[in-house]
Order: C-alpha cells, then structure tokens, then sequence
C-alpha cells in the first residue's frame, strides 16, 4: 500500500510557515471555522436540520451504523467548499468515511454530488475545508494522483477505451513496461488475478472492451480500481446501467471488496438499494450535509426524503393564476424512442403552464427534444395547432422554441455578441432579401432585453461575459421575438442563481399570460410544482403520474421519481396515470 | 439567344453529368504525334523483317506530365509498328510502390522483355533484379538502376548534357553579341530532383567557360502555371536580363505567358525538353525563345526497337556486335531556328 | 450542478478586446507586411529607387495574390462554417482542364468560363452532399476529392497541358483597367462581395451560427446540413473563377495546376484570423493573409534567395500567427497550468 506524500498544494499548509508539520493541523482548523462563519446564515442551521458542528471533531461513530462493525475512519471532509463561478456546488460538507463499510450519498440533482465525487477524485479542486485520507490533508493534483493515493471512481458514463483490451484499460495510466515496451503477458496475468478476486475469472483480459455487455464493462473499471490497490472506490449510480440480476452481482462483489476492508461510496437514487447495501447514509442538499451517518437500513424513507428536500433555496413564485380552460396547442399522442421513453402522451393548452418532475435518465429531456423534432420519433406524432411537427425547421415555423437542458453546447454561440443570439432563429425574419438588419436586430433585442430585465442590458456585449442567469434569459427572449405559441424549457434555472431564478419564474407566468403555451422539465421538484399548472412524473422512459399542481406535494412526487424499479409495477398498478 | 441557352443546358448537364460526358470531352484532345522508327522496310533494315513473336511488358508512372505521357505513347505507337511484337502495359500508378506491386504481377505473366521508366532508380533496382534472375531481360528507361545485375540495357538522356547545351548556346550568343557583363535568368523544375540539379551544375559549368553566371533562379514544379509564377516572380527581379534559360518546355508555357504579359522581349530564351510547341515557336521565330536543349522522350521509341532486337537475339545493324550494347545515353542536342526542321518530328 | 467556467468581465475589458478583435489583428498583418516590404527597400535599394518598378512591384504583388486570393475566401467561408476544404487545388485543375478541352474551347470565352464555374459548383455540391448527407468527415471527404478530382482531370486531359487558343481568356491576365490589372480587380470583387455575404447577409449570418454552435443553430431552427453543403458549393465557385484565372495568366491547364493550392488558402485563412474548430473568421484578414504570403514570396525572388529558405519562413509566421491567437484567447496562467 502506498501513501501518497503531501505535494503542498494543501490550503492549510502555507509555504511561508516554518514550522508547518506543527502548525498546520491548528491552521486547518481555524480556516475551517472562518470559512463556517464565512457561509450565509441561510444555510444548514437556518433550515432547522440536525447537523454537526465542525467543531465538533471528530463526529463519534453512529451507535445505529452498520451492522458490519465499521473499521477506522479512512476519509473525512470537513466543510469542503468548492464554488463556481454563479453558483457554490459545495457549501460546506461534512462527510466520514470507515474502513470497509458502504457509505451511501443521498441527494437530489444538484445536491452537490457529482462535484463532490469530482473533488475526490482530483478533478476539481476544493476551496476550503478538509478533506483528510487515511490520516493525511489529501489534495490531489490530478485524478492519475487520487488514483495513486487508493481512491478510485466509477463513473456513470464509465470513462473506459472501447478499442482496447480489459487488461490495457485495468492498467491504462500505469502500465508495467520494460524499456518503454508493455508487457501484455504480465499485464493479462495481472489482470487475470485481479477479475478473479472480483469473482469473474471468466472475462478473458485480452477481449476488447467494445465487445463487452454494459455490466461487463464495469467490472472492468473496478478491476482499474482494484490494480491501484486502492482503498476507497467511488461509485456513481453504479446500478443505473444494470439489469437486476446484475446488480444481485454487484451487490456481491461490493460485499467482498468490504470484506476485504476496502470502504465503498455508494450512490444510488434507488432506496431499496440502499436498504440492501448500505450501512450508513449522508444526505446533501444544495451543496450541504444535511444529515450525516443516518443507518441506511432502519432510518424511514420519510426522514431521508425530508432531509433532502428541507428548505433551503428561498423559490419565489409568482402568484398562480386561475387556470385557462381552452383546447390544447400541443397534442403529443404515443411518442416512443427505443431506449429513452415510451408511449408518452401529454397535452399543453395556450397559456398553461405544464411541468415534467424527473430525474436525469427518465426520458424527460429526450422527449422534449422528439417533441421538438430534434430527435426522430420511433412511434407516436407530435401536432402542434393541428399541424404535425417532424423536425426542427418545421416546430420552429409553427411557432414552437425551444431552450435546451445544455445552454452553452447546444443553445449560445459564446463570441457572438447578446443581440445575435438573441436573434439567432429570427435574423431571416428581420432581413431584407437576404440582407441582414442588425440595427432592427439591436432595438428588438433592446426591447426583449428591456422586458428580459437583461442585466448587463447592453446587448453588444459578447454573451459570454453574461451570469448563467442572463445568458438563459436571452435564450428564452430568443423565442418571444420569433411570436412563439409553445415554449419547451429543459432544465431552465439550472445554474442560475437564487436572485436571477425568481426573475426567471416570472417571465414564465408572464409569457403564460400573453397566452404562450409552456412545457416545462426540471429535477428540481419544488420548481416544477410552484411553476406548472399540470404536473407529468416520469420514471425510468415513461409517464407514471399526471396531476393539477395543487393536488401534488414535494414528498408524494419525490416518491414517484425516486422509487426503486421494483415497485415500478406497484406504482403503475396502484395509481394509474 | 435560343442558342445561348441550348449552350446552357449543355454544359450544365456536362458538368452534372460528369462521368457520362467524360469519353465525349476525351475524344476531342488533340491528335496524338507519336515519335516512331518507320524505318521498317526489309530490304535497307534486314532487322525488320519479322521474327520470332517478341512480348514486351512496359510500366511507366502514371505522372501527368506531358514528358512521361510521351514516353507512354511513345512506346506504345513504335509497338504498333512490328506485327511480331505483343505490348503490355500494365497501371502502374504514381509512385515506386504501386509500381513495384505493377511489374511484379507483370513478370508473373513471363514476357520476353521488360521496358521499364522507374519512378525512382533506387527503389524499384531489387525489382530489375528480380526480373533479370526470372530470366527477363530489364531495359531501364532514363532513371538508372544502381545494380549493374538489374537490367539488360540502360537508355536515358542526358540531364548534365542538356545544361551545358544551355549554357554553351546562351555564352556563345552573347559572346556574338559583344554583352561583357550579362544578367541571366535561370527557372528550374522541382529543385529536390537530382535532374534538375544536374541540369543545373552543367548549365554553370557551361556558362563558367564564358566568365558567367546566373543572376537569378526561380525554381517551378514542371507545371504551366507554377512556370508563370516563376517567370513573373524572376521578371519583376531582374527589371534587365539577356538571356533566360528554361529547363522544361512544359513549363515554359507558363514562362512564356508570363514574359508576354509583362511586355518584356529585351533578352532571349532557352528552352528544354524539346515539345513540338517549343519547337514550333522556334520555327515561327515571333516569341523570345529562340532554342530548346533536348531530352528526348524517343528513348521509349527506341527502347522498344532494341527491346525486340533483344528478344530476338539480334544486334544493331549498324554495328559489328551480335548484340545490343548495354548503355545508349541519348546527345542533348541543341534545336534552333535552323535546325528545327529537321527536328519538328521529334517534338512531343 | 454544471462547471461553469466564462468568468465575468468589466465592461471596458471586452470594449477594448473588441477593439483588438477587429482592428489590431489586421493591424498586426499590416505591419508585417510593411516590414517585409522595408526589408525589400534595405535589401535592395537600387530597385526600390525607381518608381515604375515599384508601382509595378506593389501590381505583381497583388496580381500573383489574385487566384489563391479568390480561392481563399472561399476556404473561409468554408472554415468558419466549421468545416475544411481540401480538395480546392484538385478542383481546380478540373474545372481548368474541362474549360480548356478542345470542345469546350469550341463555344468561346463565355463557354470556358461558364464551364469552369460549373464545373466548381458542381465538384463543390458533391462535397457537400457527401459530408451534410453521407455524414462523412469534411478531412475524409475532400481529401477523397482531392484524388479523385486530379485523377478525372489527368484522365480528360490525357495527361497532356492543355493549351487555352482563346485571345479573351488569355487577355485576362495582361490586360488593365485604370492601371490596374484585371485579375486584381476579379479580387477585389470577389473580397468585397465576400464581405458583404459574411458581414451583410443572413447567409453569412448562418454561417458564424453553424461554425460557432451547430447544436444551437440547429435547435434555433437553422437547416445546418443544408448550409454546409452550400458553403462547399461556394467554394467550388471559387475554385471556378480561380480556375479562368489561372488558365488565363498560364494560357493553358493541366491536371497537375494549383499544386498544394489548398495548403495555402488554409494557412492564409489562419494567418488572416480564421478559427481551425470554426464559428469566427474575418474576409480581410484572409486577404491580408493572402498577401503576406506574395510579398514574401516578393521578397525572396528579388533578393534571389532559396525557395527553402522562403517555405521555413512561411512556415514560422504560419506558426506564429496561431500562437498569437493563442495567447491573446487564453491567459498566461491557463497556458502555462496544463
């Protein structure tokens, strides 16, 4: 086993201090606090939820926790703080990690998982706090660095290379060579040994990755981890690309690595999971520990709901309005996409405002996007004012728009200045044969952006230089200078800021007043519920609930969404949509 | 006007249809003017009377270079000629690999000779040996072999030769003329090729006996218009020159276009290669070029002349020996208003 | 949450980077080009003391910049809209030699150039079909275009240079109007009606969105497949009216012209602004890449220096211009951290 040595890149250890070894530990702490006073006070404590102070260190081991008896401590973050810019992913976490237990991190989107899994891994950097392993300040450089200190990460998105064998992707970054040659026999030998541990000795290692099934694959990637010698794997919904008599076989093999001292971070959206796997839970909520070492068998599904969506982000709506009885602009009937989402029929009238509750993988933005005509549909048809919708140019023509999930990949041309791209699908309507009108361009985006309360209001600034916040606003003002009737909106507040999502609920309503038609998809449950008139659940490709707002709270629909597939049928069977 | 858009619809379907239209565009290019040894009457050439059947295998690089696409022809009309000759040519594509994949599926076929123009020397010298032990004499066409043991018979012109020509005709005109201290131009072809290289070490040599020297030398590719761009480039340099020498007639169109175009006639022109358009515009004596060096591409009408005698175990008539000599290096020769008569029939 | 990484900026920085964005790279192109001309006068002074000669200096200057000029702005186009065109030298030399084949040469000036821009057009349309609806790579395809376009022009010329016996066309490149050369003045137009379609029209308009963001110009509506196609046949075009050009100052084509035309109008893109991944690009810096590229090749033939020689510099600027980009759109620390 080895232990990295420190390359004193730690926050706590300054270069000017001459006697660091001795001051850095005091250092630690007092950074630690004054970045606990440096959090606003509408944090953790403000919301009511029961939580360790860190100066309380170190948290005394749950009497409740697993029942496998947890080892030493073997990782503990101590309010690790990691900000972008607009938006602050972690806000202070508190998080403790034994020696051979399964460790499950519970939270919604946004909760500041994936960038958590991303600090432990090397990827990003934290800001302040501590995040201590096996004894040491750890602050990887590089994720080859967190590789080589014990800890390893299995992606969603496994991050293998399909055209190279299982033994060349098990050593890929450290691979046994002599005199620059790679030793493939050694290196099969190796990884042999390795998948024989895991329990599938059967996996020839000189098989190309492409050719093996998805489960397959990730076993691959712990056999990666596994040729580190390392002593934490991070695994992120590990179960989400599995069959389930594969994930009984995961399930297996995470108990051995346990058994063999190796501790485990386990995240999962699925809570019968966590009640077969896990030993203790961590909830996070918008970027905080909200409740730590909770035990993952006996604490309620209610508490562990409750303490991830206790209230912390302030969700001004606007007032709602009383709902417009009128015959439907969009008729979606039986739209199928093989693998993404089935059979999703839904209505939207002018004026109403229709929101989609699920998580990323239900289908929600996939069938946005086939509503919208950028993917092709397998079965069903989309009808907008009678007329059908079959691709972009034509929804676009109709009067349909569109903001995607992904504003800067698949919405913004950064260089360009915010007028252009605030014109950008109606510069052919303002140009005159084929010449374009960029002052008739400006004073229109002037006026949207008036309306927008865009924020710089000068629109010949390029849009990169503009907050999350207003660069959505521009998107959306895109489509009310194309005179759009339907709206589709994917994640619209998603990294936006409190302040700039308030404006943005209400240049919704306000569009839905002028008579605008929205569908709306988020996975933030109190958005979709505050916004929308309707609300659609959707779980795993299909649309298991469709209901007034009103009648909906946040638990009943975090249920739905989060509910293990097996009591997929019991859902569907018990409360037809 | 009808006839104005009759046009239109023509070429626009020429250019949609292009692979359909092709053989029609093909069949207007110009008659071909193949260099051939007619001398094929028995009773002055007792080596033309028919003999024993003579195949004779031929590759040269698919090059589009007026020069190579002579040699071709070259070869194929002088076969054409003997009723005991079978010619095969075999695609040979544009460089030493394709080419050494070409004759290697040419010797399979065990013709009775092989008339080869190398894309490189060196590169395809294992491949003449590999003829020559399969018992078929190799003649190697201009680009040597390096092994003595890979062909039977070398033919080639004289690249060192044609620079000195250059050189002598241009020294000797401006020594008549009475210049003491003349500019002159130089425009090579690809100046990595060792031909041009050797070109050029016997254009100075040459000129060096004069007390001479170039003042100026703008290499271009073999092409028309990398030759104007040259020639413009070297033009605008020398604002005075008096003599230029060209080093491909290919090219010279080019620099001839480009000397026109800038109104510049105060110096002469040398040309090389030889083409029938060089040739003829000596002839009609109204351009600044007034000479050519030769580089022959008769060698391929030649090659295949002694191709046969060797595939019928003949010599050269003219000689004592029983057989054909193993080197012929071709005399540049050096083609005037004077001569060129006498020349026009080897122009290509 | 999502990585955000566009760091907000003062007002006043990105007003004085939009300043640099349009003005001072152009700038920059000036200056070196009145650098290699003031080497050119050090050098060779006795030449640059007559005016004539360098009123005529400044007109081959510009007039040997004509056809690869024209092609250039073509491959901007083509470039900003986020894809590359490889295939414009092969292109041609087939509209070259097609316009040039005896039967075309039958109808007269207005025939060949009618053919020769066909012809690009055409080349061009195929291109785009292949990479908007075959989905092939832009590299993939007009290399392939590359090859098999020289190959169908040595196989209508028969290999042979292809003599132009038309006094109009070959009039082209001697003839003047207001002193200055016709072939100037065909680019000339050709800048300025590029300008105009990139800077002007909604065509230009969609062809920063496409380069810049296909995703967003797509999901705004934008048929992206169908202008990559047409921003190929735009460049064919171009390749068509080079192809008149080169024929005329040549009198004559063949398979074997506008050798590595393609290398050139690239580099001279990238030097005159144009982003390789596209979505920016300007026409005048092209053009002033474009003539770098002449007056260097000016420079060298006047001091009788080695084309060698004359490539390793064009190489080095090539290199220093992207390098320039480079800094100037990331900070010192970003480069020197990865």
């Amino acid at each position: 086993m080895t232990i990295p040595s420190r390359d004193g890149r730690t926050p706590a250890d300054p270069p000017h201090q001459p006697t660091s070894e001795h001051a850095s530990p005091v250092e630690a702490t007092d950074q630690a606090a004054e970045s606990a006073v440096a959090t606003p006070p509408s944090g953790a404590a403000a919301a009511g939820v029961a939580l360790r102070t860190p100066q309380e260190t170190p948290p005394p081991p749950d009497d409740n926790g697993g029942g496998d008896g947890p080892g030493d401590v073997v990782l503990r973050l101590t309010d690790v703080v990691k900000t972008f810019p607009g938006v602050r992913a972690l806000d202070g976490v508190q998080l403790e990690v034994r020696a051979g237990e399964v460790h499950c991190l519970l939270g919604q989107n946004g909760a500041g998982k994936s960038t958590l899994i991303k600090v432990l891994a090397g990827v990003h950097h934290a800001d302040s706090g501590e995040v201590n392993f096996l004894g040491e300040s750890f602050a990887p450089a590089t994720p080859q660095a967190a590789m080589r200190a014990g800890i390893a990460t299995i992606y969603q998105e496994l991050d293998l290379v399909d055209d190279l064998s299982v033994a060349e992707n098990a050593f890929l970054g450290h691979e046994d060579s002599r005199f620059g040659f790679s030793r493939r026999r050694a290196a099969a030998q190796k990884t042999r040994g390795i998948l024989a541990r895991l329990g599938h000795g059967e996996i020839p290692p000189r098989t190309m990755v492409r050719d093996l099934p998805a489960a397959g694959k990730q076993i691959v990637s712990m056999a990666r981890a596994l040729s580190h010698e390392a002593r934490l794997i991070v695994m992120d919904e590990p179960s989400a690309v599995l069959a389930h008599d594969e994930v009984e076989n995961l399930f297996r093999i995470i108990r051995e690595l346990t058994a063999q001292g190796i501790a485990v971070i386990y995240i999962s959206h699925r809570m019968e999971e966590i009640r077969e796997i896990g030993d203790r839970v961590t909830v996070l909520k918008d970027g905080r520990t909200t409740a730590a070492n909770l035990p993952a068998r006996s604490t309620p599904t209610r508490e562990l709901v409750s303490k991830m969506t206790g209230r912390s982000i302030e969700y001004v709506f606007p007032p709602r309005r009383p709902p417009l009885q009128l015959d439907p602009l969009l008729v979606v009937d039986g739209l199928s996409r093989a693998g993404e989402f089935a059979d999703a029929s839904l209505t939207v009238a002018p004026g109403e405002i229709v929101g989609i509750a699920g998580l990323v993988g239900s289908g929600r933005s996939e069938l946005l996007e086939t509503i919208f005509g950028a993917r092709r549909a397998d079965a069903g048809t989309v009808t907008l004012d009678g007329q059908r919708i079959t691709s972009v140019g034509k929804a676009v023509s109709k009067g349909m728009g569109m903001a995607p999930e992904e504003r800067k990949s698949q919405a913004l041309l950064l260089d360009e200045p915010v007028y252009k791209n605030m014109t950008l699908a109606s510069f052919s309507g303002f140009a005159k044969a084929g010449f374009t009108d960029t002052a008739g361009e400006r004073r229109a985006a002037e006026k949207t952006a008036d309306a927008l309360e865009l924020r710089p209001r000068d629109v010949n600034r390029p849009i990169r230089t503009l907050s999350g916040g207003n660069q959505q606003k521009v998107v959306v003002g895109r489509w009310l200078l194309e005179n759009t009737k339907l709206l589709l909106l994917d994640e619209p507040t998603r990294g936006v800021d409190v302040g700039a999502r308030a404006e943005l609920y209400q240049v919704i309503h306000d569009l839905a007043e002028r008579g605008v038609g929205v569908l709306l998809v988020s996975s933030e449950v109190p958005e979709v519920l505050g916004l929308a008139d309707r609300v659609l659940v959707m779980r795993e490709g299909r649309i298991i609930r469709e209901a007034p707002a009103s009648e909906l709270d946040e638990d009943t629909v975090l249920d739905l969404v989060m509910a293990g597939s097996l009591t997929t049928e019991s859902i569907l069977e018990g409360e037809p949509a | 006007m009808s006839a104005l858009s009759r046009r239109r619809i023509l070429f626009g379907g020429a250019a949609v249809g292009a692979g359909a239209l092709l053989t029609a565009c093909t069949s207007n290019e110009p008659e071909t003017n193949a260099q051939v040894n007619t001398n094929t009457g028995t009773s002055a050439n007792p080596n033309a009377a028919a003999g024993q059947k003579v195949i004779i295998g031929f590759s040269a690089p698919a090059a589009d270079h007026g020069w190579i696409a002579a040699i071709t022809t070259n070869a194929k009309a002088q076969a054409a000629v003997y009723p005991d000759v079978e010619f095969r040519a075999v695609e040979s594509g544009t460089d030493a690999a394709a080419q050494r994949a070409a004759i290697a599926t040419l010797i399979a076929q065990k013709p009775t000779v092989i008339v080869m123009l190398p894309a490189d020397g060196k590169e395809l010298d294992s491949t003449g040996l590999e003829a020559m032990k399969a018992g078929i004499p190799v003649i190697n066409l201009d680009r040597a072999f390096p092994s003595r043991a890979a062909y039977r018979l070398q033919i080639k012109g004289d690249n060192y030769g044609m620079g000195l020509a250059a050189g002598h005709y241009i020294g000797e005109q401006l020594k008549a003329k009475g210049v003491t201290n003349p500019i002159i131009g130089e425009i090579p072809g690809i100046d990595s090729l060792e031909l041009t290289q050797e070109r050029t070490q016997g254009f100075n040599t040459a000129l060096a006996e004069y007390g001479f020297k170039v003042a100026n030398r703008r290499p271009a590719e073999f092409t028309a218009d990398s030759g104007q761009a040259a020639a413009t480039a070297l033009l605008q340099a020398l604002p005075k020159m008096d003599a230029l020498w060209n080093h491909d007639d290919d090219q010279g169109i080019g620099v001839l276009a480009a000397i026109k175009q800038t109104n510049r006639s105060e110096f002469f022109m040398v040309g090389g290669a030889g083409s029938k358009l060089a040739i003829d515009a000596i002839t009609k004596d109204d351009s600044v070029l007034k000479a050519t060096v030769t580089y022959s591409p008769s060698m391929a009408s030649s090659a295949i002349s002694l191709a046969r005698l060797i595939g019928q175990g003949k010599g050269m008539s003219d000689l004592v020996e029983l057989q054909v000599p193993q080197e012929i290096t071709l005399a540049s020769e050096t083609i005037t208003k004077d001569n060129a008569a006498k020349y026009a029939k080897l122009g290509f | 949450m999502t990585t955000q990484t566009a760091p907000p900026e003062a007002t006043t920085k990105h007003e004085r980077r939009k300043i640099d964005d349009g003005v001072l790279r152009n700038l920059g192109l000036v200056g070196v080009l009145v650098l290699l001309i003031v080497v050119g006068i050090i050098t060779k002074p006795d030449l640059y003391s007559d005016p004539t000669w360098v009123k005529n200096n400044f007109l081959t200057i510009l007039q040997q910049a004509s056809a690869i000029g024209v092609v250039t702005v073509g491959m901007t186009f083509v470039i900003i809209g986020g894809g590359i065109d490889l295939s414009v030298g092969a292109i041609i030399a087939l509209a070259g030699v097609w316009a040039t084949t005896l039967a075309t040469q039958s109808y007269g000036a207005g025939g060949m150039i009618f053919t020769a821009l066909i012809v690009g057009i055409a080349v061009g349309l195929v291109n785009g079909v292949l990479i908007s609806y075959g989905k092939l790579v832009p590299f993939i395809a007009t290399l392939a275009m590359l090859v098999a376009a020289r190959g169908l022009a040595a196989q209508i010329s028969g290999k042979q240079t292809q003599i132009s016996a038309n006094s109009t066309i070959n009039s082209l490149a001697s003839e003047r109007l207001l002193g200055i050369p016709l072939l100037v003045w065909i680019l000339a137009l050709v800048v300025a009606a590029g300008w105009v379609l990139l800077n002007r029209t909604t065509f230009g308009r969609r062809t920063v969105a496409v380069g810049g963001n296909p995703e967003a110009a797509r999901l705004a509506g934008i048929n992206v497949k169908r202008h990559h196609m047409l921003l190929y046949a735009l460049s064919g075009l171009c390749c068509g009216i080079a192809a008149i050009m080169l024929t005329s100052q040549a009198t004559s084509a063949q398979a074997a012209m506008a050798n590595l035309y393609e290398l050139d109008a690239i580099a001279a893109a990238i030097i005159g602004g144009t982003l390789l991944s596209g979505g920016r690009g300007t026409i005048v810096g092209a053009l002033f890449g474009v003539l770098v590229f002449s007056t260097i090749t000016n420079l060298f033939a006047i001091n009788n220096l080695s084309t060698e020689v004359q490539n390793m510099v064009k190489g080095a600027i090539i290199v220093a211009a992207v390098l320039i980009q480079q800094f100037r759109y990331r900070s010192f620390t970003q480069l020197f951290k990865r």
